[in-house]
């Protein structure tokens, strides 16, 4: 399908689209954690750029990172060392994990990036918690309208929150497709798709999302059908891995991803305060795995095995990934326990990270069709 | 090269008896709380509620040799080797059967678990861990990141008042566990006494300025203990007493820990538990741990008219919970105050904290001191993460280098 190529021209042209942005005397801010509230940033006309990493080598962010640091912050932090983001008039982050917050160090230290910010988000959802992350919103907002000498009205925020939620609701018409028993998308087109509307203006993803479930249901080359599998794990900036899943008989349905569900499940609820909505679908969100509120992640799986009807579950875990390896050991049991099987897969984001699990995921996938 | 008096049969004399005490409290159903660093031990204190530090019992386990064995166990669970070994070790030893083997018993069990955000992602998952197993109640702390590495002084009024609305709840959760209330006056007394451990464990330190230095890394990180796990006790008083009048005594006398001092080291983190011989093997050559980061992080002047704030003020600056300047200035004081001719960074293999950023440290001191860093690969408890043979060469070449 043709369209569905133009997410994918998103994925690689992403330094050209921020490129052009910039040409409009527009600002771009890149931003790594989910708990950045993109809204904000939107509303100030600026384009908010996720940054992925890559899957190449990174010689230069090796010279910085000891051994021990997780592979996809290591990457991102070697796009930046080689001024893939010369681009950027800003860098947000928020305390996701370890590796990110350390990492965020180096960026500031290393990098001519003109704008950083750190928003503190708290690690439980309590009531404190939220007038604390709310406070830290609206001091971020301050600081983007004292930086970019600007104001970023109430009107505008909420006209964002608006664009965004619709962005959600048709990301999650596109995962709707594949609930049904021979899926209309498979989870590498899916992922491709979520990834780019991290990279685009939303006004502009949403149309392309648009054309897309207009022209989908007379699709002519659907996937190949598979064992049905929900994908959750550490951070996934490609679809390498679901590419191989899917090129051995699986097929990727559903996730609890920061790439996908846990990016954009969630919506914005209306509130006569946007700041205040905001905060609060930030802090209520799918939570990742840094944060306390485990059993909500726990029941999120569940919930997607049900709705999307997962035979089987992969856990894709980035070596060094502290908070997703510490979950695995309870996630696994928990699953196991209502019969579902249960993947744990260690990788590196680099390519060389990725080539020799591909006959662990076939192995599995033949057990799975096995299981009568 | 001889060990300080005050600190000869240290393990015996004062870390065996805190275990055996907390069994007792078990068995007399007193209450007893797991806690991870960087929480604020002084109110457990202060309701009597008898603190078990699992980090301790990591550090014990190491210097015992049992936690590689102990961490296999945590890892034919599915804990990945390259988790922190603290957290390894003490999950092995809760999941372990045979119970008999381990070093004191193994911990007394807790009645609840309390830890904190402000140090590492580990501490919330790890606790979480063991409350699920343990099927005890944690309560986490959520302690906001000092984003600008402000110190005591200077922090952003916003984490103060976000800490301090925190510790009341906390005061509300252990008054419920415990059927206790949170005595105020007592409270305020266990903060001074805190307060005065850590104005005696600093004075200790600043002993250690002296040439030749009277005091080692090896004393150092076995003496902690009583600043970490019981600081508002008047025993830990007592005894930094009496380890500062014979600190102090030696500085006076210009006795040193070793009659060569070649070089002055500043020793960042943690050290290898299972190997403290290695600060033995540094005095031969010459060389002395004169400040470890590790001494200097968890101190603070805590004031009794403002319990709550001052822990607030304590705690929210600890270098783990801020941007990396901070740890650059402690690293920078350290090694002019404490005249280092070079700083050691070791890094932890299951801690990101500790390892992501050392560069910049070393980069930074040497740019305004002219000190160099070496950084070492190394683990704080599990021996099978650490080359002994390449950590030696590097160091002996690197020595060699600074005559
Ligand atoms: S992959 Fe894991 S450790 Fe790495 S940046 Fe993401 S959450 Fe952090
Ligand atoms: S060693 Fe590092 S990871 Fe482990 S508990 Fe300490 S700070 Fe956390």
């Amino acid at each position: 399908m043709r369209i569905l190529q133009s997410f994918r021209n998103i994925l690689s042209e992403r330094h050209d689209i921020a490129r052009s942005w910039k040409n409009q005397n527009k600002p771009v801010i890149g931003w790594n954690s989910t708990y950045t509230p993109e809204e904000i940033i939107h509303a100030m006309d600026a384009l908010p750029v996720r940054i992925l990493g890559s899957t190449k080598p990174t010689m230069l962010a090796d010279a910085y990172l000891p051994r021990n640091a997780c592979s996809f912050a290591r990457s991102t932090f070697d796009l930046a060392l080689r001024s893939s983001y010369a681009y950027l008039d800003g860098f947000v982050t928020s305390n996701s994990c370890d590796n990110f917050n350390k990492t965020y160090d180096l960026w500031r230290h290393c990098t001519k990036i003109p704008y950083f910010h750190f928003i503190n988000t708290p690690h439980t959802n309590t009531q404190k918690a939220h007038d604390f992350f709310h406070q830290e919103i609206t001091r971020f907002k301050e600081s983007l309208e004292e930086t970019f000498k600007t104001t970023i009205t109430n009107k505008k925020i909420q006209h964002s929150i608006q664009l965004c939620n619709e962005n959600r609701d048709l990301l999650k018409k596109i995962y709707d497709l594949r609930k049904r028993d021979t899926p209309l998308i498979n989870g590498t087109e899916t992922l491709e798709i979520v990834l780019s509307s991290m990279l685009t203006s939303k006004s502009e993803h949403n149309t392309l999302l648009k054309q897309l479930l207009k022209e989908i249901e007379t699709r002519i080359d659907p996937p190949k059908p598979g064992v049905r599998l929900l994908i959750t794990g550490s951070m996934m900036g490609t679809p390498d891995l679901l590419n191989i899943i899917e090129s051995v008989g699986g097929i990727a349905v559903a996730d609890d991803l920061c790439t996908g569900t846990r990016y954009f499940w969630t919506l914005v609820q209306t509130d006569k305060n946007p700041i205040k909505a905001i905060s609060k679908r930030y802090l209520n969100k799918i939570p990742s795995p840094s944060r306390y509120n485990w059993e909500e992640r726990v029941s999120h799986i569940k919930n997607m095995i049900k709705q999307f009807n997962v035979e089987a579950v992969i856990n894709f875990l980035l070596k060094f990934c502290d908070t997703h390896m510490f979950d695995a050991p309870l996630l696994t049991e928990e699953l196991k326990n209502q019969g579902i099987h249960v993947l744990n897969v260690e990788w590196e984001h680099t390519r060389s990270g990725i080539a020799p699990i591909k006959n662990r995921i076939e192995a599995f996938i033949e057990t799975i069709k096995g299981v009568p | 090269m001889t060990r300080l008096q005050t600190l000869q049969g240290f393990y015996q004399n004062h870390v065996q008896p805190y275990y055996q005490k907390a069994h007792k409290n078990r068995e007399e159903n007193k209450p007893i709380a797991w806690v991870a660093s960087t929480f604020p031990i002084e109110i457990l204190q202060a309701m009597d509620i008898t603190p078990i530090w699992p980090e301790n019992y990591a550090s014990v386990c190491a210097a015992r040799q049992v936690s590689v064995q102990l961490a296999e166990v945590a890892e034919r669970h599915g804990y990945s080797r390259d988790l922190c070994s603290y957290a390894r070790t003490v999950i092995g030893s809760v999941l372990t059967e045979k119970t008999q083997d381990l070093p004191e018993g193994g911990m007394p069990k807790p009645n609840f678990l309390v830890a904190s955000t402000a140090a590492c992602d580990t501490h919330l998952k790890w606790f979480q861990i063991l409350s699920h197993h343990l099927k005890r109640p944690l309560f986490l702390l959520d302690v906001p990141y000092n984003t600008t590495g402000a110190d005591a002084e200077n922090l952003e009024p916003q984490l103060i008042r976000q800490y301090v609305s925190q510790l009341e709840e906390l005061a509300a959760f252990l008054e419920k566990q415990t059927n206790n209330p949170l005595d105020r006056n007592k409270l305020r007394k266990s903060i001074t006494l805190s307060d005065r451990t850590s104005k005696l464990w600093l004075e200790i330190q600043d002993c250690r300025k002296n040439i030749p230095a009277p005091m080692g890394a090896r004393d150092a990180f076995s003496a902690i203990f009583f600043m970490l796990s019981t600081p508002a006790a008047q025993d830990a008083v007592d005894f930094y007493e009496k380890l500062l009048d014979e600190v102090k005594g030696r500085a006076r006398n210009g006795v040193g820990k070793i009659e060569n001092e070649r070089y002055r080291l500043i020793w960042d983190n943690l050290p290898m538990w299972f190997n403290l011989k290695f600060f033995n093997y540094l005095n031969n050559l010459g060389a002395i741990v004169v400040a470890e980061t590790f001494s200097h992080v968890w101190t603070g002047s805590l004031d009794s008219s403002k319990p709550f704030e001052s822990l607030a003020r304590k705690y929210l600056p600890n270098f783990a919970n801020c941007s990396i300047e901070r740890r650059i200035d402690l690293i920078l004081n350290l090694t002019k105050d404490f005249r280092a001719n070079l700083i050691i960074l070791p890094t932890n293999w299951g801690c990101r904290m500790m390892s992501i950023g050392e560069i910049i440290v070393k980069e930074a001191v040497y740019k305004k001191t002219e000190v160099p860093s070496l950084i070492l690969d190394v683990d704080s408890s599990d021996s099978r993460n650490y080359d002994e043979y390449q950590v030696k060469t590097k160091l002996e070449t690197y020595l060699k280098t600074l005559d």
